[in-house]
């Protein structure tokens, strides 16, 4: 796979039909540590091998430089909003089939030509974190290029299955929640890598960072916190495609995760939608009809 | 000869001292992943697990959030109110050697200018029990800057693990001498020398290119991976911005100060709409400069402990361990562009 990943992106640069590919690398760390007992499971991140992060190829002899495993964490689509990585010319990027659903977002928002992007699809039978479980995109859709086989069973996920773990949240009465949320968010440092790892948090200016008036407190409290947290999950309602990779990035363990699942639950019991599922769908944010049953909208 | 006392007396006087009104705080497992907060019992103190926690001790003397004072508008003047003076005690227990110093480094720009009082308040009121490492991930890098596993700066007492449930105790301040009095017994048992971590980068190298490499054409590639969140800011024992912000309504609220990170475009906007450092390139260069040229240059003491937080929670695996090996190993600044 990793060959022909290679093998793909060094014609890709050679043919001139893109500048640069937007990867998955990894440094050898090569010393050797003593793996504490939390890290012998091979799917944790301090591994013998130092960890995977994005590389951004630009000349064919290079792509020997990309890597394909089970760490290929991130959702490498953040990057195309980036303008530093908009200013390297025409990408090619790798993705996920959790990774692509994102492009399908962006493009329906208008942030993104899908014909100046090629898409290379990576199958893909999970890395190990809590989506991965339910996932029903081993196979990227849309994607210009498909790279290896996935070996995972295909057959359909229901929505009970992929909200077994909301549904078991809100099984918990509403203080209870209250009380885990109290606890939760009271450790976040607002160190906002929750937003920056997110492809759908693109706003060149977001509404923390606007300060005449200041908004949302900046201040890591609890107040400040929940206004941060309840704001975001807002901003995302139907936008989030469940790439979770703002609870994989999260310094203080925050199950971010939690609030993504009850927003996607919410628009696909009440709209029928799943964002980033289906190209042709309208977004519920973004669109509407005259006969929606709320005055306001008319 | 060494002086030993066992797990067990330990959390036994963890939970004396939380009882006598003490703060204290420690490593805890929290959702799996361990992390220095403030315990409410022994029972909660975790020494074994993960190498080091995701979070560092600067939040007990430097918090993320602290009200300076409060403030109300009246018709024709300021009415300010103080806040009350900090008098707890508090013990972090089992910090370890790359958090624990941290006080002698942030000293310096803490009483340069100006002598910050809260700081300095929680420095004295505050007393470090330092673990030994005995383990490394691949991020530790502590020998990099010149620190290694039972490095004693900013400790009051180091503890070594020994087998069997028994910690080496070295009491190495006044005050950590009197939080341990009359509970350590003398013996033979001694803890093993540990080298630490292989050395990641050549810090003589690395000097050598900051002086000249401030523009070198290689940052924004070696740089361009950032995506400019402040995890490796607020993770770090010795990153230590803040703003200052004013928040209330009605005429009244507080003075507060917050932690701020450099990797934020916001951190030098200008209010008029110029950014000096308009590029996450140049916000990567000046991490690196801080640290390992500014802070060094004015306060004799770099500003990293290796304790590889940085890259530890980077979503993308940057931080000081990556750049400065990449750096080190070239033998000069590429000024080409």
């Amino acid at each position: 796979m990793i060959a022909t990943l290679r093998d793909t992106c060094r014609q890709l640069l050679r043919d001139g039909k893109v500048d640069v590919v937007i990867g998955y690398g990894q440094d050898p760390v090569g010393q050797a540590f003593s793996l504490s007992d939390s890290t012998q499971a091979k799917c944790l991140g301090n591994d013998r091998d130092g960890p995977v992060f994005p590389v951004f190829i630009q000349r064919p002899e290079d792509v020997e430089q990309l890597v394909w495993n089970d760490r290929c964490h991130a959702n490498l689509t953040v990057y195309l909003k980036r303008p530093e990585i908009r200013a390297l010319g025409r990408p090619a990027i790798v993705v996920k089939g959790c990774d692509q659903r994102a492009l399908v977002v962006l493009e329906k928002e208008s942030q993104l030509d899908r014909s100046q992007i090629y898409v290379i699809g990576m199958a893909c039978d999970g890395m190990c974190r809590p989506k991965c479980e339910t996932c029903d995109v081993h196979e990227p859709r849309g994607a210009d290029v498909i790279i290896g086989k996935s070996a995972s069973n295909m057959t359909a996920i229901s929505a009970d299955q992929r909200y077994a773990t909301i549904n078991a949240f809100l099984a918990r009465s509403s203080s209870e929640r209250l009380a885990y949320w109290r606890q939760e968010l009271a450790r976040c440092v607002k160190c906002y890598a929750c937003r920056q790892v997110c492809p759908m948090c693109y706003c060149p200016r977001c509404i923390v960072d606007k300060n005449r008036p200041q908004v949302i407190s900046t201040s890591a409290t609890l107040k400040g916190n929940f206004a941060w947290h309840i704001t975001r999950a807002f901003h995302l309602a139907a936008r989030c495609v469940g790439c979770e990779e703002c609870t994989r990035v999260c310094p203080m363990g925050i199950d971010l995760r939690l609030l993504n699942l009850s927003l996607a639950q919410a628009a696909e019991e009440n709209f029928a939608f799943r964002a980033g599922d289906d190209p042709q769908a309208e977004p519920v944010v973004g669109s509407y009809a005259l006969q929606d049953k709320e005055s306001f909208i008319q | 000869m060494s002086n030993v006392f066992s797990f067990a007396t330990l959390r036994g006087l963890v939970d004396k001292w939380i009882t006598e009104g003490r703060h204290v705080a420690g490593p805890r497992l929290v959702n799996d992943r361990l992390l220095y907060g403030w315990l409410e019992s022994a029972g909660q103190l975790t020494l074994d697990g993960e190498t080091r926690p995701r979070n560092s001790i600067k939040e007990f003397l430097f918090p993320r959030h602290e009200k300076l004072y409060g403030y109300k508008l009246g018709r024709k003047r300021v009415e300010l109110t103080e806040v009350a003076p900090l008098e707890d005690e508090q013990i972090v227990i089992a910090a370890r050697p790359c958090d624990a110093a941290l006080g002698p480094i942030l000293d310096h720009v803490f009483n340069w200018d100006y002598a910050d009082a809260t700081y300095n308040r929680r420095r004295e009121l505050t007393t470090i029990v330092t673990l030994a490492c005995q383990s490394f991930d691949a991020q530790c890098f502590c020998t990099s800057v010149g620190s290694g596993p039972d490095d004693p700066r900013g400790s009051d007492v180091m503890l070594h693990a020994l087998d069997e449930g028994i910690l080496e105790i070295r009491c190495l301040t006044e005050k950590g001498r009197r939080l341990f009095a009359g509970q350590t017994e003398p013996s033979d048992l001694k803890s093993d020398v540990n080298g630490g971590p292989e050395i990641s980068f050549d810090l003589d190298k690395v000097g050598e290119f900051l002086e000249s490499g401030f523009e070198d054409s290689q940052w924004p590639e070696l740089a361009r991976r950032c995506l400019g969140c402040g995890a490796c800011a607020y993770t770090c024992p010795t990153c230590h911005c803040f703003d200052i912000v004013d928040e209330g309504a009605g005429g009244q609220g507080e003075r507060a100060r917050n932690w701020d990170a450099c990797q934020f475009g916001m951190f030098t906007l200008h209010a008029a709409g110029h950014n000096p450092r308009s590029q996450q390139a140049q916000r990567q260069r000046q991490r690196i400069y801080h640290k390992f040229r500014i802070y060094p240059q004015k306060f004799g003491t770099l500003l990293c402990t290796g304790c590889g937080n940085c890259t530890r929670n980077c979503p993308v695996g940057l931080g000081v361990r990556p750049l400065l090996s990449a750096i080190s190993r070239k033998t000069q600044p590429n000024d080409e562009s």
